[in-house]
């Protein structure tokens, strides 16, 4: 019997897992996070610094920002991104989806279709990085470790979070479908 | 036909559709599977790489591959949870990440009163934060844009792995964003965000008190998740 | 009885579902949609979405990410 057909294969990389396990494992996750790191679970602030990697790999300079102002953040910078935990953490959930993706023998390279994806992408991206750095991060951050935290912003974020998403599906399904 | 509901483990064992017999030349499928193998090799490499460095880094790099895995293979999408209700009527999602909230709520106040007990500083404390008009206007900003783009900030991530090209682009904008963001991050808390003021519930309702409000406003939303998708459903 | 198929390769959440959604309403009781995906999140909920309504679905993997959804439209 080959290893595709086998039942804990199956089980355990191919098809999909219920939300609800989803559910659960990520919470042992988010709780093992702020343990041991002494923070929940966060994923946009990292990349507003590597914004600033790729301004400064360009030639600009960030050293005046007010966001960027406070010791720790310009020790974080001059670090780098192989000392930077959260970025190797980002890049954890990259490899760790492409792992998934490939134990269950399902990776394809998907192209873009269209210029409207092409929009999509550039304007969604463009609200998600602003909105979440004004907005003190993003779903993972300001809402799930928000709430989590008992924090009262993350409640309100994800209202409006949830009103943003309700005018994103309307421009969705009239301009980008 | 042969591999109708091989596989995927989703498909009902019911009899197969009768669909017309145009014979399908299907390409040979590749086996992924080694190439996962190698993956692994790599992640477990770089994993000892990283230990070499500092052994905190070993432990972001598991959690990190954690979350992506999850993710994937649970095809958890916060998106789909703010979208669908909405968009498709479909509240699973909305109720699977209800259950997370409350899951990883009673996992951190634990967490939290743990440290208050022995008087030491209060872990994530940093993620209690002021509550301003900037966090109405983010929020509702990243709530368009997730949609548009087909990805929050954990999907687009988990997408870029899964080879999503229109991801990768939109990661980039997110970093451009992010950046853009982080300039004007000066004016925007000088103006709006030192308004406001941060609320941590404990505060307000007293440890118990600030889990059994949590817990029951996480339960009455589950509820009228389920009920709307009922609805929903019915109109359709 | 008609069978359609519907191209939805190359399209993200929730794209595929809504396109979904639009073509089977057109459709008579009896009728075939075939959905054809790349997108993983699709593969689960354009088949949740269709049991639920009480449609007959089955999904099919025709090669390494790539999907087709059967749907045979019951009311």
């Amino acid at each position: 019997m080959g290893i595709k057909d086998n039942k804990y294969y199956k089980e355990w990389f191919k098809g999909a897992w219920p939300y609800l396990t989803g559910a659960i494992l990520l919470s042992l996750f988010q709780i093992v996070t702020l343990v041991t790191t002494g923070n929940p679970w966060g994923v946009s602030g990292v990349l507003a610094n590597w914004g600033a990697w790729i301004f400064e790999a360009v030639g600009g300079n960030v050293d005046k920002w007010y966001y960027f102002s406070s010791e720790g953040a310009q020790r974080t910078l001059e670090g780098g991104l192989l000392n930077h935990g959260g970025s190797i953490r980002n890049i954890g959930i990259i490899v760790g989806a492409l792992l998934a993706v490939l134990l269950a023998s399902g990776f394809k390279i998907k192209k873009i279709k269209s210029m409207k994806q092409v929009v999509a992408a550039v304007i969604g991206g463009l609200l998600m990085g602003y909105g979440a750095r004004i907005g003190f991060g993003c779903n993972i951050g300001a809402l799930y470790s928000g709430i989590a935290s008992f924090s009262l912003s993350g409640w309100v974020f994800g209202l409006f979070l949830f009103l943003g998403a309700i005018v994103g599906s309307k421009m969705l399904v009239k301009y980008f479908m | 036909m042969s591999d109708v509901n091989s596989s995927t483990g989703s498909s009902p064992s019911g009899g197969s559709i009768r669909r017309s017999s145009r014979s399908r030349s299907r390409k040979k499928k590749k086996n992924q599977l080694p190439i996962g193998v190698a993956l692994l090799a790599l992640i477990v490499a770089f994993g000892i790489f990283l230990g070499t460095r500092n052994e905190q880094l070993v432990l972001f790099w598991i959690t990190g591959l954690a979350f992506g895995y999850i993710l994937q293979h649970a095809r958890f999408c916060f998106t789909a949870a703010c979208r669908d209700p909405y968009l498709t009527g479909g509240t699973n999602l909305t109720k699977a990440v209800l259950v997370a909230f409350a899951i990883t709520s009673i996992g951190f106040i634990a967490v939290h009163y743990g440290a208050h007990l022995r008087g030491a500083p209060m872990p994530g404390s940093a993620y209690i934060v002021p509550i301003s008009a900037a966090t109405a206007i983010g929020a509702f900003m990243f709530g368009i844009g997730m949609v548009i783009s087909g990805g929050c900030a954990s999907g687009t991530l988990m997408r870029v792995g899964e080879g999503f090209t229109m991801q990768l682009l939109s990661l980039f904008f997110f970093v451009v964003g992010s950046l853009w963001g982080a300039h004007d991050f000066g004016w925007w808390k000088l103006n709006v965000i030192l308004q406001g003021k941060a609320v941590y519930l404990p505060d307000v309702f007293g440890w118990v008190g600030a889990v059994v409000v949590q817990l029951l406003i996480i339960a009455l939303l589950w509820i009228a998740a389920d009920k709307w998708a009922d609805k929903k459903s019915q109109e359709a | 009885m008609k069978e359609v198929e519907l191209d939805c390769y190359g399209e993200a959440c929730p794209v595929p579902l809504v396109k979904a959604q639009n073509k089977l309403k057109e459709m008579e009781v009896g009728d075939v949609l075939i959905v054809q995906i790349d997108h993983s999140c699709a593969m689960k909920n354009v088949p949740e979405w269709a049991r639920k309504e009480g449609h007959n679905v089955e999904v099919e993997e025709i090669d390494d990410g790539e999907w087709e959804v059967i749907i045979e439209k019951m009311k």
